[in-house]
């Protein structure tokens, strides 16, 4: 463990019956950054979470969280940490400024003075006595983080925070995660949405029937060792022909507007343009790709002729 | 858990049971409005016909009151704030979100039975104030009671009052959902009791019963058919506290939140 993670665990596991829900989970998230945690539903993500937090316990493994062991150090260390785990409940009859008064009422004296603040971040002053039961599911989101928030959290654990949000919820709620982020707090967000985790977030990890696949920050998961170019051009067939050879192209193939090349390095994208234009091939466009997370995603985690 | 803290939380608990107006309109009605009902109705009755129906006051119409409001529908107030308070944050999903705190889950279970005594003791303390009231008001020529027969009354309705919600807090706690834990503390309080007793042949293992005990130690004779030694009663009435409290911690400990 070291001051640049905020959450560690090694060999964890857990089984549900003969189900193994996580099987030796090695994860670390570094401080001070939006983590995405990605995997299918029923992958285990929830399951970590829950076992993060002390819901449930772990059959094997440990795990360190703000750099102490839990469940050892559980009280001290969740002091500090936010979470909405699945989906934020709330007592309906109570209104929101209520529901956050219970929790800080729980959490200590300190936290009690955040309400306001918590509930003005949010956008839910104008709400904040109006009870829950007529909140829509955005608002009901909002209030969580708004509950997160009475911790002065160092982390936030969010599972799946994107549920039910409209394009603009999602768009402010990804807003807010990088503020959270900017204040040098950590976001642990819990997704099967890899759009969201992919514009929100710096590192992930992947985690798929349990076992973690991949993990480290977005750029290398999406293969960032490997950049590819499309060329569009009015003779692809030409085009493949002048850059056989080229230094700076590792491998070409032709598309239905041009190319697609494979490049050797991080250079030479001028050269390759100088040489097509040069030799006459009318070059429209020259345009990186880039590789979705989603895509990604599905490659790693195929489950594609795996039995079930 | 620091001193603050625990107030803190002890208040939370009685917001949350304060601003449940199904439960509070109710608990407003069994442990006040029946009481209301109860003098106004005799009041009624003794002024259109003095001849036949005594006047609504006096020590043993108050007599009457205290022990509806220790053992009936002051007990079913008990039963309905005890079951809500123990079940509440479990089946708004919100006990999760608490527990996630980091705060002890043995701290979030023993805040509920005193606040929910408390609530408890707001409606039947008033309901006795009350009745006591009507006692003196309503007595014309009967006598009115005194204050040891007060002071024990009012000390019975909190010691019954107090282990009737400890007794719903802890079934709540054990089955998490509010309808089965009212179910079970209701239907055992008011009609399983009442059948075991009226059951001769069970001798003194009808003892053992929470309405045995606290009829044992309330301030005048309540006939139950059943007897014992105040110790004893002491005893059982301990248990039936304990018991379900331990149950209800335990389960509150062990659960998947």
């Amino acid at each position: 463990m070291t001051n640049t993670t905020i959450i560690e665990t090694h060999g964890l596991c857990k089984s549900f019956g003969q189900r193994q829900a996580v099987i030796d989970l090695d994860l670390a998230v570094p401080r001070g950054c939006a983590f995405g945690f990605l995997g299918h539903n029923g992958a285990g993500k929830t399951t970590l979470i829950r076992m993060l937090l002390g819901l449930t316990s772990a059959d094997a493994g440990a795990m360190r969280i703000r750099g102490r062991p839990v469940p050892a150090y559980r009280a001290d260390v969740l002091a500090r940490v936010g979470a909405i785990v699945e989906e934020p409940h709330f007592h309906s009859h109570l209104t929101g400024r209520e529901n956050l008064e219970v929790v800080a009422a729980v959490r200590g004296p300190e936290a009690r003075p955040r309400i306001d603040g918590a509930l003005r971040r949010v956008g839910l002053s104008d709400r904040a006595d109006d009870r829950v039961r007529t909140y829509s599911q955005g608002m009901r989101q909002r209030l969580g983080v708004a509950r997160c928030l009475l911790a002065d959290p160092e982390l936030l654990i969010l599972d799946e925070p994107m549920n039910g949000l409209d394009p603009g919820g999602i768009l402010e709620f990804r807003t807010m995660i990088a503020e959270l982020v900017g204040e040098g707090r950590t976001v642990f967000l819990s997704s099967h949405l890899l759009d969201e985790v992919e514009k929100t977030c710096d590192a992930a990890a992947i985690i798929d029937r349990g076992r973690l696949i991949a993990q480290g920050p977005i750029e290398t998961l999406l293969g960032g060792e490997r950049r590819e170019l499309d060329v569009g051009c009015d003779d692809a067939h030409i085009a493949l022909d002048l850059l056989d050879g080229h230094p700076a192209v590792a491998a070409a193939r032709e598309t239905a507007g041009g190319l697609r090349i494979v490049l050797a390095g991080n250079d030479g994208v001028a050269d390759i343009n100088r040489r097509l234009v040069g030799a006459g091939v009318a070059v429209f466009r020259l345009e990186p790709v880039r590789e979705s997370l989603e895509h990604r995603f599905l490659e790693i985690t195929s489950r594609v002729g795996v039995p079930s | 858990m620091t001193l603050v803290v625990a107030r803190q939380m002890l208040g939370a608990e009685i917001l949350k049971l304060r601003r449940n107006r199904a439960v509070m309109g109710l608990a407003f009605v069994l442990s006040i409005g029946v009481v209301l009902l109860f003098f106004g109705y005799t009041a009624i009755e003794h002024a259109s016909n003095p001849a036949t129906n005594g006047p609504a006051g006096g020590v043993h119409n108050f007599k009457r009151a205290v022990r509806a409001l220790g053992l009936i529908f002051g007990a079913l107030s008990a039963a309905l704030i005890g079951t809500e308070a123990g079940t509440a944050d479990l089946s708004s999903g919100v006990f999760r979100d608490l527990v996630a705190t980091g705060r002890s889950r043995l701290s979030l279970f023993f805040v509920r039975a005193p606040a929910a005594t408390l609530v408890t003791l707001a409606f039947n303390g008033l309901g006795f104030l009350i009745a006591l009231a009507a006692s003196f008001v309503f007595a014309d020529s009967l006598p009115t009671p005194g204050v040891s027969l007060i002071l024990q009354s009012g000390a019975w309705i909190v010691v019954s009052n107090a282990l009737l919600v400890g007794f719903a807090v802890g079934v709540g706690s054990l089955t998490g959902s509010r309808a089965p834990a009212l179910t079970a503390v209701i239907g055992w309080q008011a009609i399983v009791t009442e059948m075991l007793l009226s059951v001769t042949s069970l001798g003194s293992a009808r003892d053992g019963l929470l309405t045995s005990a606290l009829s044992q130690l309330a301030p005048f004779n309540i006939n139950t058919g059943v007897t014992m030694a105040t110790g004893v009663a002491v005893a059982v009435a301990i248990a039936w506290l304990l018991v379900p409290v331990a149950v209800g911690a335990w389960r509150t400990q062990t659960r998947e939140a």
